[in-house]
């Protein structure tokens, strides 16, 4: 089933203009973002807001943020078998296309941080097995592997549900603890790091698979949602019941193990891990991250999820989901960054900084990012190469499924074939 | 890789005596010129510190250095000069995901220019903030470069060069080149008060080895279990009114 054949199928059945729009507009942002990598590559990692005193950036919060994004899918595929939860199986496909995606968009991501990238090969030459990098570099590959194998079973599974239905139920018992050991490995990358108090927290793994299963269900959400409305997909009320359980009680398990490590180190008055709570917390340089993780990605959500006169307005599920993610990007950014702008040494003059500029000075003892637009254009070019993944999948997958209570609102006739139904009939 | 290094009987160490320092800032600038230090670099830096503190040990009295703490009439001020520790057990070269920085056997922590891919995820481990790495390629101030002013290779791997590659980290290497042909690394050659002393810790005579197992010097957070090769002789102060 080649994409092109498909994407030409659906064009055909379908008002051109919009989709094309939308392929048009993910292009020139890609295009937009590799102009800006090859630049990068020229001028050094110069180009970028980095600086010795914060090392790491938009590109390494981001990608974490991606990592996290993938889990939903696999989790939800993989828990609609484990737990046996039936309402979430129309959701299984779209949830594995986008962890896939997801996983590989993350694992590009990294590319650009690098200020050798051509040298990358080194990991899998001098493989260093103490460094949690290489075995996320490992798991990263198994996951993205994984994906592919358990998209392809699940379509065949569509086919001939007799003959796969093992498969789909073995590769969900494998699936759930690779989701869950993706993102603990991710978080040690951090977690695990004595020089930097705000990250050296064993809570560090489980916040990230909690903050990863409430991000990656709001993004399938948002993309069933979307397909919902623009490619003729089918969301039933008891999944939507569902994706809101999910949501809801993953938002309020982040929270409270966010809140804890904040009493943690308010508690104490140990000054590297005080001065990194001070940057935060309200009055400090960086309070405007915790009013979106605390605000913007808990209160709103929350009461779109909680409050019946806002639960009631249509598209509260869409409304939250977007206000969580947008909660989860702010705790990946805030971990980060302030994990670096929290000084190390607390001396004058602190850190070199590592590039000289006549007028400032050379050193930084709380450091100073400003992402540049050669950041933002890598990291939006991405992002747009993940829609492109999706979108492309969606076709070709041939996700779209009429519902199993009356045609959907975009159904145009064009289904590829019965078939696909088989995915909506199995709700009931 | 251990087992292709050839075994050296030396376990070097630095310990910097703080009653000496002055501040001035030579072993810094010195270190600068004899590694060929682009701008903006410092592998070696002297913060301005209150006596015998550690780190991160408590809030700076400015952003600006030679500002004394405390309150007249009852002020103290003292240097500590930072560069790479040389730990026995470094952070960065567990994060390594290249083995692109290595500890040779006899102590120092090096890093194998042409290996490293600048993950930058040693600066992220790194305690004491001491790596820096190449953003923008070499720029020199005027009058070109000085110093060691060449290649040098630790069992093969490049562990030197004077015009840097863009896009690796790098840092301190306790001036490999200089010690491997018996000479002192430079800072230590360069401190106008003696205030550091170089040598071997495996050698029970020797006066690092005295200074450190009776001297009385310490380890820079010594709590985190890095081990630093690089040893502090605390500020001996008598405050009036005490005994």
């Amino acid at each position: 089933m080649s994409t092109a054949t498909t994407a030409l199928r659906g064009k055909a059945a379908r008002p051109a203009g919009p989709i094309r729009l939308w392929y048009t507009a993910l292009v020139l942002v890609m295009a937009w973002g590799l102009a800006a990598w090859i630049y990068e590559l020229r001028v050094g990692l110069a180009a970028t807001g980095m600086r010795d005193v914060v090392s790491w950036g938009l590109y390494i919060f981001t990608f974490a943020f991606f990592i996290g994004l993938s889990a939903g899918g696999l989790i939800m595929a993989s828990s609609a078998e484990v737990f046996g939860i039936k309402a979430l199986k129309p959701l299984s496909r779209l949830g594995v296309l986008s962890a896939a995606a997801c996983v590989c968009v993350a694992a590009l991501m990294i590319i650009p941080d690098l200020g050798k990238p051509f040298r990358v090969i080194n990991i899998f030459i001098h493989p260093n097995w103490s460094s949690p990098l290489v075995w996320d570099i490992l798991i990263i590959s198994i996951y993205f592997v994984f994906s592919v194998v358990d998209l392809y079973v699940l379509q065949r599974h569509v086919k001939e549900p007799s003959r796969w239905h093992t498969t789909v139920r073995v590769l969900a018992y494998i699936g759930l603890p690779t989701a869950i050991l993706l993102h603990s490995v991710t978080a040690w990358i951090f977690g695990l790091q004595i020089s930097r108090p705000w990250w050296n927290t064993s809570l560090m793994a489980p916040l990230f698979v909690v903050s990863a299963i409430l991000s990656g269900t709001a993004l399938v959400t948002l993309l069933a949602l979307a397909a919902e409305r623009w490619g003729g997909f089918s969301l039933p009320t008891e999944t939507r019941r569902w994706l809101r359980g999910f949501i809801l009680v993953s938002l309020l398990l982040d929270l409270f193990m966010v809140g804890a490590d904040y009493v943690t180190m308010l508690w104490g008055n140990v000054p590297a891990a005080k001065s990194a709570i001070d940057l935060v917390l309200p009055n400090g340089p960086w309070s405007w991250l915790f009013w979106s993780e605390w605000v913007v990605g808990g209160v709103v959500p929350l009461a779109f999820l909680l409050v019946p006169a806002l639960r009631r307005t249509p598209g509260s599920l869409g409304i939250a989901s977007v206000f969580a993610i947008l909660g989860v990007y702010a705790f990946r950014a805030e971990l980060v960054v302030v994990g670096f702008v929290n000084p190390l040494v607390q001396y004058p003059p602190g850190n070199a900084v590592g590039t000289y500029n006549p007028a400032t000075s050379s050193f930084q003892m709380i450091g100073r990012y400003h992402p540049t637009w050669v950041e933002y254009g890598i990291v939006l070019g991405l992002t747009a190469l993940f829609l492109t993944i999706v979108t492309l999948g969606y076709e070709a997958l041939r996700l779209r499924g009429s519902p199993p209570s009356g045609p959907g609102p975009a159904a145009h006739g064009d289904e590829p074939g019965g078939k696909a139904m088989a995915l909506g009939g199995e709700v009931v | 890789m251990a087992a292709k290094t050839k075994s050296r009987t030396r376990h070097y160490a630095m310990v910097i005596d703080t009653n000496r320092c002055v501040g001035c800032w030579t072993c810094a600038v010195a270190c600068k010129e004899v590694n060929n230090e682009p701008l903006g670099y410092w592998w070696n830096r002297v913060l301005t510190t209150a006596p015998n503190q550690s780190t991160s040990a408590k809030p700076p009295a400015s952003p600006n250095i030679d500002v004394p703490y405390g309150v007249y009439p009852n002020l103290e001020l003292a240097y500590l000069p930072v560069a790479c520790q040389q730990c026995n057990d470094a952070p960065c070269v567990k994060v390594c995901p290249v083995q692109a920085t290595f500890r040779r056997d006899d102590g120092m922590v090096l890093i194998d220019y042409n290996r490293c891919i600048g993950c930058r995820y040693c600066m992220a481990a790194c305690p004491y903030g001491v790596r820096v790495f190449n953003w923008g390629g070499h720029e020199y101030a005027p009058g070109g470069t000085v110093g060691y002013g060449k290649d040098y290779y630790v069992d093969g791997r490049l562990v030197f060069t004077p015009y840097r590659p863009k896009g690796i980290v790098e840092k301190c290497t306790f001036c490999v080149e200089r010690v491997d042909v018996g000479e002192k690394p430079f800072c230590v050659e360069s401190c106008p008060l003696g205030a550091r002393v170089f040598g071997d810790l495996d050698d029970p005579d020797s006066e690092v080895s005295k200074l450190v197992n009776e001297g009385g010097a310490e380890q820079l957070q010594s709590d985190l279990g890095t081990d630093p090769n690089v040893y502090y002789l605390p500020v001996a102060r008598r405050v009036p009114g005490e005994s």
